[in-house]
């Protein structure tokens, strides 16, 4: 049996292996949001195990400031009927970049399987990545960042690079050390010249 | 991880056919025909629970009890039903191996007499492979456990090929396909429900196979993975394995509850595994033919640059077109003293430039001149020779010349050649004498990324 894990508790386990995840914190009610936006602009999201597809669904509002706050939400509670449990998140807004996919999956012949592409709603179009059996070595990251067709934009021509392959790196002894972790999704991870940040987090337990 | 040892199935001093028979409708009968015509020369024993006189003149028992030695490889071809206690019989008599080539198990859902057909196998530590397979073969030792007649299916020279295969039926068409190529076969091995014998116990034994160049294999699927890894880690560093894996369509699960799950389905993992570890991985029959082809044929090329030398304009550019779509490779340029070195040998109406275009009249000195010229262009590191075996230039002098010329080459060297009778005969010639030819600018061009690839995995790794 897979369940969903919470949010924060999937935020957690990225920290203690240095994968950088956007500033969110769950909100009960408009005001809580508003004041988590203090004047910079938030996303608010519904989680809910029954809803796989946030974005579809219009379950993901982004860019929002002001009165636009309480708006959203109550759209969310509005939707959240039917998705029931769920909860709303309040996050702060990324800076631009491009979106990637960071996963991973425990797959029943060879255990642990990492993956990077095209992120975003480019995933399901595109469908531009590259898979490893965990572990991986950093010659296997490089390979698979080779790999993506994208691999120009991914990377930003190439600058940052580097900092991808320490995200697969980090995404490896993320999956490794957990056994448990059965299904994986960093979509997306807003990956930028200088850095990256993955603003949802996705993570199946068994 | 343990490792059997297949020796005896493959270098059996004897065999049992059990199941052999006087009926030519048996599988038994076209079993026995078979190592009669391959020329077994070790202890050949027919056992026919029926029997009353010697079938097809070969020495016949009516149990294999009954046989005074420890038969090597017990080829057991009955009902599956009696297969288990077949195969009792077998391990009480100490045999060493053996090939079940009866369907009728887990393929049709009689899980049980496969379970039990295992549990004969381990109790007597008796590698038994099948069963629903065609069994092995292997030129050399000549032996044939293949129920299909020579009359129907050729059997394929001897050489350093050696080929893997789940399934039967396309065990024996890329076998008869093999057959009409240059390069010969180590050994063959259908390994069928993979109950007891799978890949891993078969590439475990091929990695230090001397006789075994090139592994090529088709695969449905992968039973125990993590032992499959251990293995496929290793191989890959002594020789190179090419993979057909199928199940390409069916993708990851619909239902999956992750983005990453509805990418990367089984077909997805497999293919991840077999890139990681440095398999050459063929998208259809044609690319295992092809790659395997090159890889037991040619020496590792030291970088990506590919000449082509062509007496014929057009194919040249279609095969500079296809190298400019494999992101691998790169049309080489002749260094100018090379280059220079040309100008003053060759006509005036011939281009000094890669694709190099010897014209239509160019006969085997012209290519001569041109060949020895890149072997010594430090700037090139591999050659496409184009001959179209339809201009005047082109005949069965210059096919020889080629082969010496690749003998004496320290770079791959591979030819292309488009054409019917009289190309094919010719194309049959170099083959023979260890040239590999293609049909197609795509397929020589990708076969030459192939073998880059896996020389660039050696040199890595």
């Amino acid at each position: 049996m897979m369940e969903l894990l919470d949010y924060f508790d999937g935020k957690r386990l990225l920290d203690k292996h240095g994968i950088k995840s956007v500033e969110s914190r769950y909100v009960s009610s408009a005001q809580d949001a508003v004041a988590f936006a203090a004047a910079s602009p938030i996303v608010l999201k519904l989680i809910s195990g029954k809803a796989l597809h946030k974005s579809k669904a219009g379950l993901v509002k982004l860019d929002l400031k002001g009165p636009d706050i309480s708006k959203a939400y109550s759209e969310l509670v509005s939707k959240g009927r039917l998705l029931k449990p769920y909860r709303i998140i309040a996050q702060k807004m990324a800076k631009n970049g491009v979106e990637i996919i960071i996963g991973g999956r425990t797959d029943e012949q060879f255990g642990k399987l990492i993956l990077i592409g095209l992120g975003g709603i480019y995933v399901n179009i595109f469908k531009d990545f590259a898979l490893r059996v965990c572990p991986i070595k950093q010659e296997d990251a490089q390979e698979m960042i080779d790999q993506l067709k994208s691999r120009d934009i991914v990377t930003f021509g190439g600058k940052n690079r580097k900092i991808l392959v320490k995200l697969l790196m980090d995404v490896n002894s993320l999956l490794v050390e957990n056994r448990s972790i059965s299904e994986l999704d960093l979509n997306p991870v807003v990956a930028r010249a200088d850095g990256y940040v993955a603003v949802d987090i996705r993570m199946l337990m068994q | 991880m343990k490792k059997m040892d297949l020796t005896p199935m493959l270098k059996p001093k004897s065999v049992a056919i059990i199941g052999a028979s006087r009926d030519p409708d048996k599988v038994g009968h076209v079993i026995l025909q078979n190592y009669i015509n391959a020329g077994y020369s070790g202890r050949l024993y027919a056992v026919n629970k029926n029997a009353d006189a010697d079938i097809m003149g070969v020495k016949t028992v009516r149990s294999i009890l009954d046989i005074k030695e420890k038969i090597d490889l017990a080829v057991v071809a009955i009902p599956a039903q009696y297969v288990p206690m077949a195969l009792e019989e077998c391990g009480r008599s100490g045999a060493k191996t053996a090939v079940v080539v009866s369907g009728g198990f887990a393929e049709i859902g009689n899980t049980k007499l496969q379970e039990d057909l295992v549990s004969v196998a381990e109790k007597y530590g008796m590698p038994t492979l099948g069963p629903n397979c065609l069994g092995v073969m292997d030129p050399r030792s000549r032996i044939d456990t293949l129920f299909l007649p020579t009359y129907k299916l050729s059997r394929p020279e001897v050489g350093g090929v050696s080929f893997v295969c789940q399934s039967g039926a396309v065990g024996s068409t890329v076998l008869d396909l093999i057959s009409g190529e240059g390069f010969g076969l180590s050994k063959f091995i259908s390994y069928g429900n993979a109950a007891h014998v799978d890949e891993v116990d078969i590439l475990n034994y091929l990695m230090d196979d001397e006789e075994t160049k090139v592994v090529i294999m088709y695969v449905e699927g992968i039973k125990r993975g993590k032992e499959f890894i251990e293995i496929a880690r290793k191989i890959t560093k002594k020789k190179p394995v090419v993979v057909l894996k199928a199940g390409r369509t069916a993708a990851g699960s619909a239902a999956a509850h992750s983005h990453t799950a509805a990418l990367a389905g089984s077909y997805e993992a497999h293919e991840a595994l077999f890139r990681q570890y440095g398999f050459t991985i063929a998208d259809d029959l044609s690319d295992l033919l092809n790659y395997a082809k090159i890889l037991d044929s040619c020496d590792f090329p030291k970088g990506n640059r590919v000449a082509i030398i062509t007496n014929g304009g057009g194919t040249g550019v279609l095969s500079a077109d296809a190298i400019g779509i494999t992101e691998s490779l790169q049309l080489a340029e002749f260094s100018p003293s090379i280059a220079s070195s040309l100008r003053k040998q060759l006509p005036p109406l011939v281009n000094i430039r890669i694709p190099l275009d010897l014209a239509g009249d160019a006969d085997d000195k012209r290519y001569e001149i041109a060949l020895n010229a890149v072997t010594s262009d430090s700037n090139i590191d591999m050659v496409l020779a184009i001959v179209l075996f339809q201009t005047p230039g082109a005949d069965s002098k210059l096919a020889a010349k080629l082969v010496s010329l690749k003998e004496r080459m320290n770079k791959p060297l591979i030819v292309l050649s488009v054409g019917a009778e009289y190309t094919a005969m010719h194309t049959k010639m170099m083959e023979s004498a260890g040239l590999p030819v293609y049909e197609s600018p795509t397929a020589a061009v990708r076969s030459l990324a192939a073998l880059l690839k896996y020389a660039r995995y050696r040199g890595m790794k």
